[in-house]
This record gives structure tokens, sequence and C-alpha cells, in this order.
């Protein structure tokens, strides 16, 4: 029973395969009349894959023909730059933001400087800072000069 | 490792096959067009150190990958999986004599064929023309079998399923095939 089923079931996947192979030929007896313009650029097209290809291999051939140390720069730029080099690269950061910090430093010793200075004076001075607190000296101070 | 000239002569051989398998799928000739060229870099670029034996299952897997990012590109995957499963006939469906139609076929040569109506290039286009029709997966499937002659498991290697899955898309696209073809009176 199972045999006979396996030979119906045999001779049905041998008539469609029958079938599928001669619908196969007729859709490549239409795909060879394919468009001129279709043709043409598939033509293009082809040439064009095969060029870059042939572009890729010439590049890697000229790589494997190089010096060591142009294949170890290539390699070395592959892989990104080393630690050493980003180090480096981070110098000048690290220098400006010290400098930043000693101007700001300048600036506040500067700043210190000039406070002690006038108060050095107004102390040093013959009129006594409380004079500057009095109404009567603010508003002689104003007067014109005689 | 395939010479310049056997790869060339392979994309050759395949360049219509693979355009017009990939025009059934995606229905729009400049679209196709450039998948196909797309697959013959991929193939050219990559895998021009394979042997030229495995170059047919290795481009029609590069080109069913490209269809496929195309169709992910166009954002239209979802409904064209809708339409895949809308498209599916239901099992039994065709009533047909597959043996019949075979047979009235092998002896279209002898006397006037069944269209005899029709110009050959219309009969051709009407075959196209169901190939076109059939759901997407069952024409890939018997394109990739019949048409690439790749054998069932490099089949569903390509499609990504299994090779009972490939019989049965094969087998529903011959009967569909045939259904389609008889009600046009055609025999292939």
């Amino acid at each position: 029973m199972s045999s006979l089923h396996d030979t119906r079931r045999a001779e049905l996947e041998a008539l469609e395969a029958r079938f599928a192979l001669r619908v196969a030929g007729r859709l490549g007896e239409r795909a060879q009349a394919l468009p001129h313009d279709l043709s043409e650029r598939l033509r293009v097209g082809r040439e064009h894959a095969l060029q870059r290809a042939r572009r890729l291999r010439q590049a890697d051939a000229a790589l494997a023909e190089a010096p060591q140390w142009v294949a170890q720069g290539r390699s070395a730029a592959a892989q990104g730059p080393s630690w050493g080099l980003r180090l480096a690269s981070a110098a000048p950061l690290v220098m400006l933001v010290l400098g930043l910090v000693f101007i700001q430093h300048l600036h506040r010793q500067a700043e210190i400087r000039a406070a002690a200075d006038v108060d050095a004076a107004l102390l040093a001075d013959d009129l006594p800072p409380e004079a500057y607190g009095d109404p009567g000296f603010v508003a002689f101070l104003k007067q014109p000069e005689p | 490792m395939a010479t310049d000239k056997e790869l060339s002569d392979f994309l050759k051989s395949t360049e219509k096959r693979a355009f017009k398998r990939t025009a059934y799928a995606v229905r729009d000739e400049d679209a196709a067009l450039d998948i196909v060229q797309d697959a013959m870099i991929r193939l050219a670029e990559k895998y021009a150190d394979r042997p030229l034996a495995e170059m047919p299952l290795i481009f029609n897997r590069i080109l069913s990958n490209a269809t496929m990012d195309w169709f992910r590109r166009q954002k239209v995957r979802h409904s064209v999986l809708q339409n895949f499963s809308d498209l599916e006939p239901a099992d039994g469906a065709d009533s047909f004599d597959l043996l019949e139609l075979l047979e009235s076929a092998d002896g279209a040569a002898a006397i006037p064929g069944p269209a005899e109506h029709l110009s050959r290039e219309q009969t051709l286009a009407l075959i196209d023309q169901a190939v076109a029709e059939l759901p997407a997966r069952q024409r890939e499937a018997f394109l990739l079998r019949y048409w690439e002659e790749l054998d069932t498991a490099e089949t569903a290697l390509v499609m990504g399923v299994t090779e009972g899955s490939v019989k049965t898309h094969c087998s529903r696209a011959v009967h569909a095939l045939a259904t389609a073809l008889a009600a046009k009176g055609l025999k292939p």
C-alpha cells in the first residue's frame, strides 16, 4: 500500500518536474529576447561590477607587494591611533586648561594686590577713613574749587 | 577561484534570468536592474575568489537578499507578505489533470499548437504573465528550482526555508501554472 503510494507520489513529482522544466524553457526563450536597452543596461552593469572587482584585486595585489612599512602603516591606520598618539593629541587641550587656570590665578592675585594698595593708601593718608562716611565731607568734596 | 573571464561568463549567462526573476518580484524594471547590478557588484567584489561551481548558489542568495533589502527600503514588506497570504490558494483548489496537459503538450510538436490563434510571442507573454501572477514564495521556489536549476537543498538555502517547504511551494506553483495556462487554452 505504502509502496503504491510512493510510486504514485514519484510519478506525480516526475510529471511536475517535466511540466516545470517546459515552462522554464519558455521563460528562458522570453528572457533571451529582452529589449535591447535592457540587455545593454545589464551588460553595462556587469562590466561595472567586474571593473570594480578588478580594481579591488589590483589594490590588494599592490598592498601585498608594497614594502613592509607601508603595510604596517596601512594596518596601523586601519586599527586607529595608538595610545601614545591619543595622549599626544590630548596634550594641547590639557595645556590650554592649565594655562586658563594659571591666568585666572594671576588675575585673582592682581585684584588682591590692587585692593591691598587701596587699603594701604587709605590707612597711610592723613585723612582718617571714617571721613569718607561723613555726609558733610562728601558735600565738601563735591563743592567746586574756588 | 574563478578567473575574470569565468566570472564574466557566469554573470553573462545568468543576468537575464536574474533580471526577470527580480522584475517578477519587485514589478519595476528600473529597480530590478539596480538590484541585479548591486548583486553582481557584491558577487564580484566579495566572492570572486570562490570556485566557479559555487557561483550560482552564492549569486542567487545575494540576489534574494538584495531583493529583500529593496523591499525593506521601500517599507512595503509587510504589505507584500500580506499579499502572499492573500494569494495563496487553498489546498486542493486546483482541479486539472497535469498528465493530460503534459500529454497534449507532447503531441503539440507534431500537430498544430494549442495556441494556434496566438503568435509564439503572445504565447510566451501569457506564460510570462502566469508566472508573474504566482504567489511570490511559490514563484521564487519555482524559478530557483527549475529555471536556475538549483537542487532542493540549494533552493531551501537561498530561500531560508526547509526542503519540504520548497517541495510544497514548487508543487503548488506547478499546479497553479497548469491551471492558469489551461484556462487560457495554452500548454507550455
